[in-house]
């Protein structure tokens, strides 16, 4: 076969080519397959996560925070552990930034209560002195897009397989399911459940009232996603 | 004498006198200069003799050999090939090869492979080891110092840089209680700081004196007096009756089940770091990944704040 091969280049090309891909599928398809596997305790997010996710994204966040801590030491000791692949298994698309004008946010949820962001929303200078960031007082007026946050969850649940409805092993060692809605009707009742929790935590009259009358505002989505960074 | 011979000395002197030109005495060439000149000189020199010899050999090869020996079965569009024995020194090198492959792959990159974890993991080894060795017997000044630098990146976005808790945003480490938080305490009781027993909210406080559970009245004034320092009568005798059972007659609690309400100190301090707290204000997340180092020097400093 090799004479044949000798005498044909451009088959010959072609032997090389495969030769040299399946060198290349082995030695890293395994390793990239392993690595991209979500990590112990790295959840799919709830629909009210979910919406505040896209809060995040719509806002342009990503262009002053990062989500991607590096393993450095002065990294680790500011932020917590350096951040792995697997954890942005469910990230669509991933939010990792190239610039951090502000802080990290990869782990935020550690470090930072309900009640912190919504003071420092409301007023960022007000918290923390010096601090250029602007204040985001309209997402304590504008709604939140529940529907489009339901509609990505089923999305990715069936052409990606995301495991909602599903365990979830935990660090600590316990499984913990992160529900799908079966319905809209239901995502909303689910989202507002979740919402209230993080409502009674808050001080502003307006967020509380919206939330009693069945409404999400967006700074209620944004602290849910902020508090499931952990 | 052979005219390609005859042209490689020509070449040799011709360039070797081109280097003396270049360089001259200066560089070494006649004694003088440094030893890096002349060992750069040296290889120059070095360099046009061996490549000289070298083409001269090839060049004469291709002049006067002629081939010979036994031809492989084999040929391609009439050029053959010699079935020539395989060259000692390339086996022996072909072996060696083998040999070193098997233990790379084996031995030699798994435990020398470079990893950026690894690395890291290099140098906070390294960090810690310092720091152990820096800070091996701090003095309590030195220990309040840093914790005065963790307070600033650790706890001062919420604290606020005074620790006053930035106008109510947080709690105010410059006074041990507040009335407000005191009252808070007392209505919905508290069980955050890993104590075996969490203290009950009022409907589990007992006042001894009248042998009822607490009053509003009874709350109010605890509360002012508690907040105040434990200093008047007023509130006294429902102090005495109420809360000195776990906190201490002196208020500066118990081992094992209860905190201090007088002054902050340093074991109340890692509780709440490690617990995190929920209170009057908001709550306050568990910083775990503060060493043990940090915890005693946030201690020192919370603790020196409110003196």
């Amino acid at each position: 076969m090799f004479h044949w091969l000798e005498k044909h280049p451009f088959f010959f090309a072609v032997a090389v080519f495969v030769t040299i891909a399946f060198a290349g599928l082995i030695e890293i398809l395994p390793n990239f397959a392993q690595a991209s596997q979500p990590v112990v305790g790295t959840k799919p997010y709830t629909t009210l996560e979910l919406a505040g996710r896209h809060v995040y994204i719509k806002n342009s966040c990503n262009a002053c925070h990062s989500q991607l801590i590096r393993p450095f030491k002065s990294e680790t000791d500011r932020y917590g552990h350096y951040s792995l692949s697997g954890e942005y298994a469910y990230d669509r698309p991933f939010l990792w930034g190239s610039k951090r004008t502000g802080p990290d946010l990869m782990r935020v949820g550690n470090y930072r209560t309900t009640d912190w962001h919504e003071n420092h929303m409301k007023d960022p200078a007000g918290v923390v002195p010096g601090s250029i960031m602007p204040a985001y007082r309209w997402m304590f007026k504008n709604m939140a897009d529940i529907d489009t946050a339901y509609a990505e969850q089923v999305t990715v649940n069936k052409v990606f397989a995301v495991p909602y409805n599903a365990e979830i092993p935990m660090a600590d060692g316990s499984k913990e399911t992160v529900k799908l809605a079966a319905t809209l009707e239901e995502a909303h009742a689910d989202a507002l459940e979740e919402a209230k929790a993080i409502a009674a935590d808050m001080k502003d009259q307006d967020v509380k009232d919206a939330v009693a009358a069945g409404q999400i505002p967006e700074i209620v989505a944004i602290i849910a996603y902020l508090n499931s960074l952990k | 004498m052979n005219k390609t011979v005859l042209a490689a000395i020509i070449v040799v002197i011709a360039m070797l006198g081109a280097t003396y030109l270049a360089v001259g005495s200066a560089g070494g060439m006649g004694g003088e200069g440094d030893w890096v000149n002349k060992l750069a000189v040296l290889g120059a020199v070095v360099l046009v003799i061996v490549t000289v010899f070298v083409v001269t050999k090839y060049v004469r090869q291709m002049q006067y050999d002629k081939a010979s020996g036994k031809l492989a079965d084999e040929n391609w569009d009439g050029i053959g090939e010699y079935k020539n024995e395989l060259p000692f020194g390339w086996a022996v090198i072909f072996l060696g090869l083998n040999i070193w492959a098997i233990w790379y792959f084996l031995a030699g990159y798994p435990v020398n492979a470079y990893s950026q974890i690894g690395e890291y993991n290099e140098e906070v080894a390294a960090h810690d080891a310092k720091f152990e060795e820096q800070h091996a017997g701090m003095d309590d000044e030195t220990l309040k110092e840093m914790g005065g630098s963790i307070f600033i990146v650790q706890c001062a976005p919420c604290h606020g840089l005074q620790a006053d808790g930035i106008e109510g945003k947080a709690a105010n480490l410059n006074v041990r209680l507040e009335e407000k938080t005191v009252k808070h305490v007392i209505n919905n009781g508290q069980g955050m700081l890993g104590y075996p027993a969490p203290m009950p909210d009022r409907n589990g406080l007992f006042n001894m004196n009248t042998g009822a559970l607490i009053t509003d009245a009874e709350i109010d004034a605890v509360a002012k007096y508690v907040a105040g320092g434990m200093k008047g009568t007023e509130g006294a005798d429902v102090f005495a009756g109420t809360c000195a059972a776990c906190h201490g007659v002196d208020g500066k609690g118990m081992e094992m089940v209860a905190p201090s309400v007088v002054d902050y100190n340093p074991t109340l301090v890692a509780d709440v770091l490690k617990h995190g707290k929920k209170g009057a204000i908001g709550s306050m997340p568990a910083f775990n990944n503060l060493t043990e180092v940090q915890v005693k020097a946030l201690g020192a400093y919370v603790t020196d704040l409110s003196k």
